[in-house]
């Protein structure tokens, strides 16, 4: 239209009179959002008090600052602050709290996974065994709760650092309908390696195209190392510190796997040439091989709930935190159903756990503890975990009732795990965690993706890798 | 909207040559369609399985038109994240980044190309340098900074970084040099000031040049990540990026067509921006790197 | 509102600039000139300097400590160097980013510009704008949100790429599990996702060709690629010294899509260096090592990026 009217002389003038109007309006805008701007229109923010910085979204943030006021309503000296952090992983998660701790403004309490738990430990965590022997009859109740493995997950040279709120072990889940279309039910609790193979290869027969039986993801939780240790073997060696008897003896004196219990895990070597280890790849190779099993992806992992909700994939393993997402995704509570882990030399199952750590920095500790023992008990997990997309670590709420909404029907298969198979142990994290995981994850793909010398190709650069991280550390 | 204009507008300012449609012509058609095809397939993919049910996400042979959709993916998508909250605070952002990055790009570049004086070559070159280091090199340090500042957990801590920008002052003295010269001489000659001489005369025929650095800033920070991830404390500053990765759930157990529509969502703006700024920005695209 | 009639004044093209004034240089103004300069350059300047170089001289001389950011800063010399000189990974990783960055941007910039010269072709001009647009497009997301998705059309078993290859017979290809496939993978969600930004800019520099050059040439008897060769590409290397300089730069930083597609598996085959730089810092806690591995990715870029101005002296063609 301009065009018509007039030349280069128009334009630029149109042009100078756009660049006043587009500088005022920055400059108003500029004032109506200064408050947003500067964070100062966020309620309470200078204020003293407890940091508490958690992995979640903003769901997960809103259930707990509901406990945040609670707390609060108990102990109204005591302000807290909830942070959500929105990364995708642990990963994200930790390069953030580092650089909080880099800048000087740590926050006083983290919730951290076993991916971290040794980590923090060793660098940023305040033991608790103080607290613990001091408030030990308030504790009692607790820990009568909680199952003594995945306390003792967070134990670190004799002294624990963390009490667990939520787990989550590796069990398989099942497709229902693919298991029925192959006309078979669902396996005995004490199935074996044999077993899932056949199972497997029926699951195929009546499918056909565009179906794989086996997803599994290529992490250090739920990708090979279940496999590992139900064939009583892992790619770091392990063994336990000595120490923590003043926890056990004081909680668990009736733990009938009272006597292997000790101060914490110690991994601090490569096993990756243990021939177990290749015993374990190489099935996981041959599954691939034959059409079994899918080739595990070093990215994503997020296809998963699409493909098992629909049906293009029968059997994965998972916790209990998957109850919720395939609920969501659309499968009713008999569409899917859980078992343990097939048993191979043992059945040990692989678990992960969190909670809430108390950084060395905390300015005022006491509070902090307070804030622990508030959040472990019932009536605040049940605030915090509404939903099963986890695991609560108390037994009495993985009850039916907390299943009842999703399923599975089997949800007692979750807590059992634990009961049935005290061996069970934790994803292998040392303080080198990333760096162990990485070494592993990078190698995975390679040893199943080929012949069985690849295979052991792939174990000799694990090994080189392992010795590489855990050794230059020390 | 564009296409209306332009089409409306051709006939008076392209000179239209009639041939007959030739085989090269109908050969150039079908690769530029095949790559639009291979461009486009992938996102209309994207829409059409975030408009449907998460079991029906791996249907082969593949959906790319979404006839009858359902929109429960985007309704969780509002449910599980703050989508208002979120989108605020990354406009905010963006839109500040680049008007800051627009002035400042205009100023500098206009004082490389126009202006003579000492070390301006090799200030050009230290300039431009810094556009060759990793944002992940210097985040630590950065956040010390800001914290020092007193900026900590506030969005200036996100905008102020990234104002100078090293790419925008680049195009802009590659604008201004396609400006003739000719045109400052005759305003000097008729006593205007230095800054009139900028603001009146080179700066309004800069904005086209000014559009592209604006768009591509609000392009680059639109989608950024690692910034606002280590930069943000609170949940209130967080920026849509953030919002989009936690969809993916624990584990990975969110369903993918959430996600996707999470990233449908995440690129509406975006894409508005686009499509306004279309013109200006092939324009001063055009102008910007010929010479 | 023609595109055509605002190039014309944006870019001043010549004849209607008024002619006869001469340059006259008055040192007064020079001084003023002087001042004016540094009055509008403070902005970026003191920014840059705040926010890259003072981190950036941080960073040179963490190179030289050991730190884990939780304890005190220990210094170890050149120890640093001399380590990740000897690390396969940081090796691997470096020449993983050279290899990506040739066949990369190759492939990008030719495509773009295949497709940049084809639209300046006569065709009717909706569909020119559609084209425009259409390649423009990936631009606008993020390239972690194009990772995500492109992720699930690679994947083997039920993605869309293998089954479009299934469909002429052929068997899947195990995209994102083995080191050619994961390799290839990610050169293709790169491509995709950045020629279009090198598309826009050889669009713009094949604009500024003027029509008449063309004509000569066509008098002359030069026709399809022989006027290809000897008018448009000695007309346009300009244009193509600075899509070919900011392609390689974005592209030696390349860390998204490695990262969310393959997290630089299988084995390192698409580790990317800035994914060691990374790695080292945030996962390992090594940020020391992680500073020198980015300072020696830095010089990498610089010393690319010096050789490619180097050589547009010797095939830059300006007019």
């Amino acid at each position: 239209m301009k065009q018509l009217i007039g030349g280069s002389t128009a334009r630029t003038l149109t042009r100078r009179s756009a660049l006043t109007l587009g500088g005022l309006g920055l400059a108003g805008v500029t004032i109506g959002a200064w408050p947003r701007l500067t964070g100062s229109d966020i309620p309470g923010r200078k204020a003293e008090g407890l940091t508490i910085a958690i992995l979640g979204n903003s769901a997960d943030a809103e259930g707990r600052r509901g406990l945040a006021e609670e707390f609060h309503r108990e102990f109204p000296e005591i302000d807290v602050h909830i942070q959500a952090i929105q990364g995708a992983d642990w990963k994200d998660f930790f390069a953030k709290i580092l650089t909080m701790v880099a800048a000087g403004s740590p926050p006083d309490i983290v919730y951290v996974a076993t991916e971290g738990a040794q980590l923090f430990a060793e660098k940023l965590a305040e033991p608790l065994d103080d607290y613990i022997r001091r408030d030990a009859d308030e504790l009692r109740e607790y820990f009568d709760d909680v199952h003594p493995s995945l306390v003792e997950a967070f134990m670190y040279q004799g002294s624990l650092f963390q009490l667990p709120i939520d787990w989550n072990a590796a069990d398989m889940y099942l497709n229902t309908s693919t298991l029925h279309e192959a006309g078979l039910d669902r396996p005995a609790d004490d199935w074996t390696q044999d077993d899932f193979t056949e199972m497997l290869r029926a699951m195929k027969k009546s499918q056909g195209a565009g179906f794989t039986p086996f997803y599994w993801t290529n992490r250090l939780f739920g990708g090979i190392v279940p496999w590992l240790y139900n064939n009583d073997t892992s790619f770091l060696t392990e063994r336990k510190a000595p120490g923590g008897d003043w926890l056990w003896d004081g909680f668990y004196p009736d733990d009938p796997a009272r006597s292997t219990r000790g101060g914490g895990f110690i991994w601090d070597g490569s096993n990756a040439l243990d021939e177990r280890v290749f015993e374990s790849f190489d099935y996981m190779r041959e599954l691939v091989d034959e059409g079994l099993g899918v080739r595990p992806e070093g990215g994503g992992g997020n296809s998963l709930v699409g493909l098992f909700s629909s049906g293009r994939v029968g059997a994965t393993p998972a916790g209990g935190y998957w109850a919720q997402g395939l609920h969501e995704a659309g499968m009713g509570s008999d569409d899917f159903d859980v078992q343990f882990f097939p048993r191979n030399r043992t059945q040990r199952h692989q678990f992960g756990t969190a909670g809430y750590a108390i950084m060395r920095t905390a300015q005022n500790k006491d509070a902090a503890w307070e804030w622990l023992k508030f959040s472990a008990r019932r009536e605040s997990m049940e605030m915090a975990m509404p939903a099963p997309t986890t695991t609560p670590t108390r037994r009495s709420m993985v009850n039916a009732s907390f299943y009842a909404e999703t399923g599975p029907n089997n949800w007692q298969v979750f807590y059992e795990t634990l009961d049935r198979f005290p061996s069970s142990g934790p994803i292998p994290a040392p303080p080198e965690q990333a760096a162990v995981e990485n070494a592993l994850i990078k190698n995975v793909t390679n040893a199943v993706s080929g012949s069985s010398r690849q295979t052991r190709a792939a174990l000799q650069n694990l090994d080189r890798d392992l010795n590489l991280v855990l050794g230059s550390s020390r | 909207m564009t296409t209306q204009i332009e089409k409306n507008a051709s006939p008076q300012v392209r000179r239209k040559v009639r041939r007959p449609v030739t085989g090269a012509f109908i050969g150039r058609l079908a690769v530029l369609l095949v790559a639009a095809v291979l461009t486009l397939g992938p996102v209309m993919w994207t829409l059409s399985t975030s408009l449907r049910l998460p079991s029906e996400s791996f249907d082969l042979p593949p959906r790319f038109i979404p006839w009858d959709p359902d929109f429960t993916s985007y309704s969780e998508v509002f449910a599980q994240i703050d989508m208002i909250r979120l989108v605020v605070n990354s406009a905010l952002m963006t839109g500040f980044i680049a008007a800051g990055q627009m002035i400042t790009a205009a100023m500098a570049g206009y004082a490389f190309a126009r202006l003579k004086f000492k070390g301006n070559r090799l200030l050009f070159g230290l300039v431009l340098a810094t556009m060759m280091i990793p944002v992940q090199v210097t985040i630590v340090p950065v956040f010390m900074i800001i914290r020092g500042m007193g900026l900590a957990d506030t969005l200036l801590a996100l905008i102020i970084p990234a104002i100078p920008t090293a790419f925008g002052t680049f195009l802009m003295r590659q604008y201004f040099m396609g400006v003739p010269a000719e045109l400052a001489e005759a305003a000097e000659i008729d006593g205007a000031s230095q800054w009139r001489i900028f603001r009146s005369v080179y700066l309004p025929l800069a904005t086209p040049g000014m559009a592209i650095v604006g768009i591509l800033a609000f392009n680059y920070h639109w989608n950024e990540f690692f910034r606002p991830l280590i930069l943000t404390i609170s949940e209130e500053n967080f920026t849509l990026p953030l919002g989009l990765v936690s969809l993916q759930g624990n584990m990975g157990t969110g369903s993918i067509s959430v996600v996707l529509a999470g990233v449908i969502l995440s690129m509406l703006p975006a894409l508005v921006v686009f499509f306004f700024g279309q013109r200006s920005l092939r324009a001063g695209l055009t102008a910007g790197v010929g010479k | 509102m023609s595109d055509t009639t605002t190039d014309r004044i944006a870019a001043g093209s010549s004849g209607t600039s008024p002619v006869g004034v001469r340059r006259k240089p008055a040192p007064r103004g020079r001084r003023k000139k002087n001042l004016f300069a540094w009055v509008l350059l403070a902005p970026t300047i003191v920014g840059m300097g705040i926010f890259t170089i003072v981190p950036i001289i941080g960073s040179l001389l963490l190179a030289f400590f050991r730190w884990d950011i939780i304890s005190r800063p220990e210094f170890v010399g050149l120890a640093n160097f001399a380590d990740i000189a000897l690390d396969p990974t940081v090796r691997v990783s470096f020449l993983n980013t050279i290899v990506f960055v040739v066949v990369a941007v190759t492939l990008q910039l030719s495509i773009a510009l295949v497709l940049a010269s084809m639209i300046q072709e006569r065709m009717p001009d909706w569909l020119r704008v559609f084209f425009r647009s259409t390649f423009f497009f990936p631009l606008v997301l993020s390239a972690a949100s194009v990772s995500i998705f492109m992720g699930y059309l690679f994947n083997e078993q039920f993605g869309v790429v293998n089954w479009l290859i299934g469909l002429v017979g052929m068997a899947p290809v195990p995209w994102l599990t083995t080191p050619a496939g994961a390799a290839a993978v990610v050169i293709i969600v790169y491509v995709w996702q950045n020629f279009g930004f090198s598309f826009l800019l050889f669009v713009g520099g094949l604009g500024n060709i003027p029509k008449d050059v063309y004509e000569a040439a066509e008098l002359d008897g030069a026709s399809g690629i022989k006027k290809f060769m000897n008018v448009t590409m000695p007309l346009l290397s300009p244009t193509t010294l600075v899509a070919s300089v900011m392609a390689v730069i974005t592209a030696l930083q390349v860390f998204d899509q490695p990262y969310v597609l393959t997290r630089g598996g299988p084995g390192d085959s698409t580790r990317s260096a800035v994914m060691v730089v990374f790695e080292s810092a945030f996962e390992q806690l090594e940020f020391g090592r992680a500073s020198a591995i980015g300072l020696v990715l830095m010089l990498l870029i610089m010393a690319v990026t010096y050789v490619q101005f180097q050589l547009s002296r010797r095939f830059v063609f300006y007019q």
